[in-house]
């Protein structure tokens, strides 16, 4: 048990007649880093505030850390952190304020608790703007607040709803690298994403919801092997350029054709051979072309080939 | 990355982290909440003007706009009109402090407290302490300002203490009321247009700035029951020499308000705390 940091079974939460969470069974190993991944509506932060005492489930059951989320929520909400989709901070007090007063409520005394944000606000780089108010700082430093005081004290487990949702791509490397740091240190973490990319990035283990319901789970690497091979993609020159392409490649390999991108995509499932293949020949027949790369599916990819229908459509069906 | 890799549980300055329950850590959970929610008042400038120019604008308008045009026999319309304006201002805390909860509660730190193991009832009774100092701080705006321009009420030193009592009473009693409908209602800015519908016209009935006995059959009726009247009347009673009288309330009116303050309260509280557990798993 002890090595299993989130286990839910059969979890489920309803809002009037919409089901949100639909009968959902999770486990999230000690010390790895497992990402929800879906569209709005998927079921993502409904699923993670019941792991974190928030809100009660209708069904199933739940546990952190081998603890009843609904009998045991004092407990589990010593042993978890959830930093939520928006900033869970007080926007009338400072950065440096709102931090002291988590730590206080933690349990810290005042200087203990101020000596904890001092040392936040410098690993997140905050000191510049510790005594500005919540309000007045921009999206991505309050970003970087709120992971603070999600870690005001060291949790076993970490949930981060949506982490960098409306982040520049700039404070996004902030928080991954950050992120990245944690889980280093052995911190376990359950994170939600609807970016492909962050899952793929941070994730050892990607469980992808739809309208509740996993349909798919298993590494980024075996989700995107469901989906199918690699490819190798030519970037014709010109349009003389694509039809000298698609004589050459027709023959010796299978291929499909967009002329609106004037690329010819190559199947191949030796990758870094075929690429090399590819590249030969072409350099051989002395064709001009903008680019060869080798292309592996994306998980926008995995989600359609895996759910049947884009990702905006269960945003749609949800209402959001 | 030592920061991090401290073991917080045991480390110095930690205070009994297991007890969220116990009267101790309710208490010291309260302070830290109650300060929190005192620093927002000068932060808040829309907050603070309620409790500040607000009320002196109502004093000036009464006073010097209506109030020409008003004689309340037997009595000078400054001495009528300031304990009318101070229950009024008691009353409007249903407002303020519904719009605080709802704002508050639509805030993400909510969220953050109940996932910290804090007392959930000092997240709730730190929001009402919090707005209790800032009534507390808009009442002294009224007397102080009231005294300035010349009010001077017939006060003994034992019907002081009354007042300011009755007045801590009626003020828990609002604040309760209007953090059960900032939890029911939840958007502040409906918080607020409802509570104007609803409380403004109490507020004038409330024999605040004419007496009731010369007011129509339907409105006077209103206002023998209203519980702002009774408010209003206390204060005017622990003020002047004036006695309300018309309905078994106004004939009683320090009973009638302690009654009203502890029949809200009696209501309200439970209701507002299991509304606000009620979301929770526990």
């Amino acid at each position: 048990m002890t090595d299993i940091a989130i286990r839910a079974e059969g979890l489920t939460k309803r809002f009037g007649g919409f089901v949100a969470v639909d009968a959902l069974d999770l486990q999230v190993q000690d010390g790895t880093v497992v990402a929800l991944l879906g569209p709005n509506g998927a079921g993502k932060t409904t699923t993670v505030r019941m792991l974190a005492t928030l809100i009660a489930p209708d069904g199933g059951r739940a546990w952190v850390e081998g603890h009843d989320v609904v009998r045991e929520a004092a407990r589990v909400r010593e042993l978890i952190s959830l930093t939520g989709q928006f900033a869970a901070l007080d926007p009338h007090l400072t950065a440096r304020e709102n931090l002291v007063l988590m730590a206080q409520l933690r349990g810290d005394n005042g200087r203990a608790a101020r000596r904890r944000a001092d040392e936040l606000l410098e690993r997140f780089d905050g000191v510049d703007f510790r005594d500005r108010l919540v309000k007045n700082l921009s999206g991505g430093q309050r970003r970087r607040v709120d992971l603070a005081a999600g870690l005001i004290e060291r949790p076993h487990v970490l949930v981060l709803d949506e982490p960098t949702t409306g982040l520049d791509p700039r404070s996004r490397q902030v928080v991954w690298s950050t992120v990245r740091e944690l889980v280093a240190e052995g911190v376990t973490l359950l994170l939600t994403t609807q970016y492909l990319e962050e899952a793929d990035a941070l994730a050892d283990r990607v469980v992808l919801l739809d309208r509740g319901r996993e349909v798919a789970a298993g590494t980024p690497a075996q989700l995107k092997a469901q989906v199918g091979d690699q490819r190798v993609d030519v970037v014709a020159a010109d349009g003389e350029a694509m039809r000298a392409l698609e004589a050459l490649l027709w023959e010796r390999f299978e291929i499909t054709t967009s002329e609106e991108q004037r690329t010819v995509s190559v199947s191949a499932p030796e990758e870094a051979a075929d690429l090399a293949r590819v590249a030969a020949a072409v350099s051989e027949a002395g064709i001009p072309v903008d680019e060869i790369a080798l292309r592996r599916p994306t998980l926008d990819d995995a989600f359609l080939a895996l759910t049947g229908h884009s990702a905006t459509a269960t945003a749609e069906e949800a209402g959001v | 990355m030592t920061t991090l890799a401290a073991p917080a549980p045991t480390s110095s300055g930690s205070a009994g982290r297991r007890s969220a329950g116990s009267p101790l850590r309710f208490a010291r959970d309260t302070r830290l909440l109650t300060g929190r929610s005192l620093r927002a008042i000068p932060r808040v400038p829309e907050r603070l003007l309620d409790v500040t120019v607000q009320p002196v604008i109502f004093i000036l308008l009464f006073l010097y706009v209506f109030g020409s045009a008003i004689h309340v026999p037997g009595i000078s319309y400054k001495s009528y009109l300031f304990p009318g304006i101070i229950g009024q201002g008691l009353a409007f805390a249903v407002i303020s402090a519904g719009t605080a909860t709802a704002t508050d509660m639509s805030e993400g730190v909510i969220d953050r407290f109940r996932s910290l193991p804090v007392n959930r009832l000092a997240i709730i009774t730190g929001e009402v302490m919090g707005q209790f100092c800032e009534q507390v701080l808009g009442m002294c705006i009224y007397i102080a300002f009231g005294i300035a321009l010349g009010w001077r009420p017939d006060v003994t030193v034992a019907g002081g203490l009354e007042l300011a009592g009755l007045l801590a009473l009626g003020m828990f009693a609002f604040i309760w009321a209007g953090v059960l409908f900032g939890l029911l209602i939840r958007s502040p800015d409906a918080v607020q247009g409802l509570g104007f519908i609803v409380i403004l016209p109490l507020t004038f009935m409330a024999g605040t700035f004419v007496p009731i006995h010369g007011m129509d059959a339907v409105p006077r009726a209103v206002a023998e029951w209203d519980p702002v009247s009774a408010f209003v009347a206390s204060t005017r009673s622990l003020t002047t020499h004036m006695h309300s009288s018309g309905s078994l309330q106004l004939d009683h009116p320090q009973l009638a308000m302690i009654g009203w303050s502890l029949l809200l309260l009696a209501i309200c509280v439970p209701i507002a705390l299991r509304r606000f557990n009620r979301t929770t798993a526990a």
